[in-house]
């Protein structure tokens, strides 16, 4: 069980980090290109937009990150206070609850951003090179349920045998 | 029932829970007691990808950790050293700079203090200032510089405020500067009567210094010069500064390996911005709830019956966003308490880019307020010094940044004086 979801995490982990890098250089590609197009007099429409839902899903693919290095940004007040407390029952409890409560918000997010790309699916329009808008919203549900996934696989490891990804130092 | 979710969730905050699945589930349970479709979260969260200015985060945070992880710090180091180091309280000077630079590409003063601190800090106390000077001048110097281009706290200000960022950039000039002037004059201070070594100005080492930060240099005036000469807007500005450190720094001075460190830093810096993007988009629905139901409007009423004067309101305000910076990060600040303190600053009369510099240097002093003041736990964990050692280091700095703070929220012209000429 341990190893299938070390496994399964392993592959988020990686898709999340090599989508992240080839989003960026696109990023970066198509906003120095769009500054030089418009030097040059030319300005294509779709760049623009295409370059902010890039940076969102980037959203989601950073989040994913932050969630298996465990460097979301919190109030940890208290996070240092049981940390001190050296009680592992303790450390257990409080690591468990909060990916508990994490996973359960991120599913619900899910279903609700799902439930807009329904929605967006039976009304909406063509937008920027002909991608319909509901493709453009299914970024949410995908990107949410990427992170909901990383906290049922945090969730997993901690309770049944008390470990996690071992989070990497960001700042 | 609903005070229980509430409960609950505040709770978990306290616990430890991420800011932005506190938000997403604030709003989840707003808009389930309020009888509105959930989906209407996401609807607003999809509002974030419309915004214009987004881009703007993740390139100039990775510009700055590029320069962080770079001989950037190094280079500037020499030459801050070779310009002011002959000055009395010219080591400490130095650090003010370096400090204020990295700070305004990195956002995040933790990145400030791990990638220069480790440099400035052993530097002082060798030139002979105090080992609690020393630590108190580089912690509090890890979040100076909030307030100069193109700080990403001034970003995500403009983007929840709705304030133009290029009025940003240039409103926080001069506080920022009044802010590097009065820890100047403090280290100015400090530094006599210790045995301090003798730096002399050297016109050739200046000359050298300056060669070699040739390509460090320009980017100031990229963002600055291109913005304000009208050649770039504020998001070119964070493409082209992002595009020029990774040419400058992968195949000028090769400080950085493009396969190997590049992937990394930026697989970094977007771990950052996907967390801050992720409050920010989370975030939108329970600000939005909450400014549907008027709440800044009744607690704006709330606050009438005692606060009658703008004066007193700013005196208020401070205190309260002290107390706001010393507890929370300053990202979630500012997305969770600009969207309700704006209208009631609207009501006393207060200019959204005056509050904003406030807000901000408010928020920048929060870094180094005990108890939970992030800069005083990254420096402990940098230096390895108990974190109480750092509490006493800091007050004096704590200090003499409120007297700042007070300047800079009584003297408002020293904000705005850019826009009323």
């Amino acid at each position: 069980m341990k190893k299938l979801i070390l496994a399964f995490d392993g592959v988020l982990e990686s898709l999340s980090k090599w989508g992240l890098v080839s989003s960026f250089f696109v990023i970066l590609a198509l906003s120095v290109s769009s500054i030089v197009l418009r030097w040059l007099g030319q300005s294509p429409g779709w760049l623009d937009p295409l370059v902010r839902y890039l940076v969102f899903i980037c959203a989601f693919l950073g989040g994913s990150l932050a969630t298996s290095r465990g460097v979301h940004i919190r109030v940890d007040l208290f996070t240092k206070l049981v940390e001190a407390s050296d009680s592992k029952a303790l450390h257990w409890i409080q690591r468990n609850l909060v990916a508990l409560f994490c996973l359960v918000t991120t599913v619900v997010l899910t279903k609700a951003s799902w439930d807009f790309f329904l929605v967006e699916k039976e009304f909406g329009a063509p937008s920027f090179l002909h991608i319909h808008s509901s493709n453009l919203v299914a970024i949410i549900p995908l990107g949410i349920g990427l992170i909901a996934l990383r906290f049922f696989n945090q969730l997993i490891l901690g309770l049944y045998t008390g470990e996690s990804r071992e989070p990497d130092r960001v700042q | 029932m609903s005070l229980i979710a509430y409960s609950s969730i505040i709770f978990l905050a306290l616990l430890g829970a991420p800011i932005f699945a506190v938000m997403a589930s604030l709003a989840l349970v707003a808009f389930y007691f309020s009888g509105i479709e959930l989906s209407a979260v996401a609807v607003e969260i999809f509002r974030l990808a419309s915004a214009p200015t987004i881009l703007t985060i993740p390139l100039f945070t990775f510009a700055g950790y590029v320069l962080a992880e770079s001989k950037a710090p190094v280079r500037l180091l020499r030459l801050s050293q070779a310009a002011v180091g002959w000055m009395p309280g010219g080591v400490a000077i130095v650090c003010l700079f370096i400090c204020a630079f990295f700070t305004a590409f990195t956002g995040a003063s933790g990145v400030t203090i791990i990638a220069v601190g480790g440099l400035l800090y052993p530097m002082l106390v060798k030139e002979g200032y105090s080992e609690k000077f020393s630590l108190g001048l580089v912690t509090t110097c890890g979040s100076l510089g909030l307030l100069f281009p193109p700080s990403l706290p001034i970003i995500l200000y403009g983007i929840i405020a709705k304030v133009d960022i290029d009025q940003l950039f240039l409103a926080g000039l001069v506080p920022g500067f009044i802010l590097m002037l009065i820890l100047g004059l403090y280290s100015m201070y400090q530094s006599r009567g210790i045995a301090r070594k003798k730096h002399t100005f050297s016109l050739t080492e200046l000359k050298s210094s300056l060669w070699e930060s040739r390509f460090e240099l320009p980017i100031p005036v990229f963002v600055l010069g291109g913005i304000y000469g009208g050649f770039v807007t504020a998001t070119e500005a964070s493409a082209l500064s992002a595009f020029y450190v990774l040419i400058a720094n992968c195949f000028f001075t090769r400080d950085l390996s493009l396969s190997k460190d590049l992937p990394r830093i930026i697989v970094e810096s977007l771990t950052l911005v996907g967390a801050i993007l992720l409050i920010l988009c989370c975030a939108m629905g329970l600000t939005n709830y909450l400014v549907d139901e008027e709440v800044p409007m009744k607690i704006l009423a709330a606050m009438q019956t005692f606060i009658t004067s703008k004066l007193l309101f700013l005196l208020v305000l401070n205190v309260f966003l002290l107390i706001v910076g010393c507890l929370m990060d300053i990202f979630s600040a500012i997305i969770v308490v600009v969207p309700l303190i704006l209208p009631i600053a609207e009501q006393f009369g207060v200019n959204p880019l005056h509050l904003a510099i406030v807000f901000l240097t408010n928020l920048e002093i929060g870094y180094i307020t005990p108890p939970v003041g992030i800069n005083l736990f990254i420096s402990s964990f940098r230096f390895n010094k108990p974190v109480l050692e750092l509490y006493r280091a800091s007050v004096p700095f704590l200090f003499l940044l409120i007297i700042a703070l007070l300047i800079i929220t009584y003297i408002p012209w020293l904000t705005l004086f850019w826009f009323n000429s």
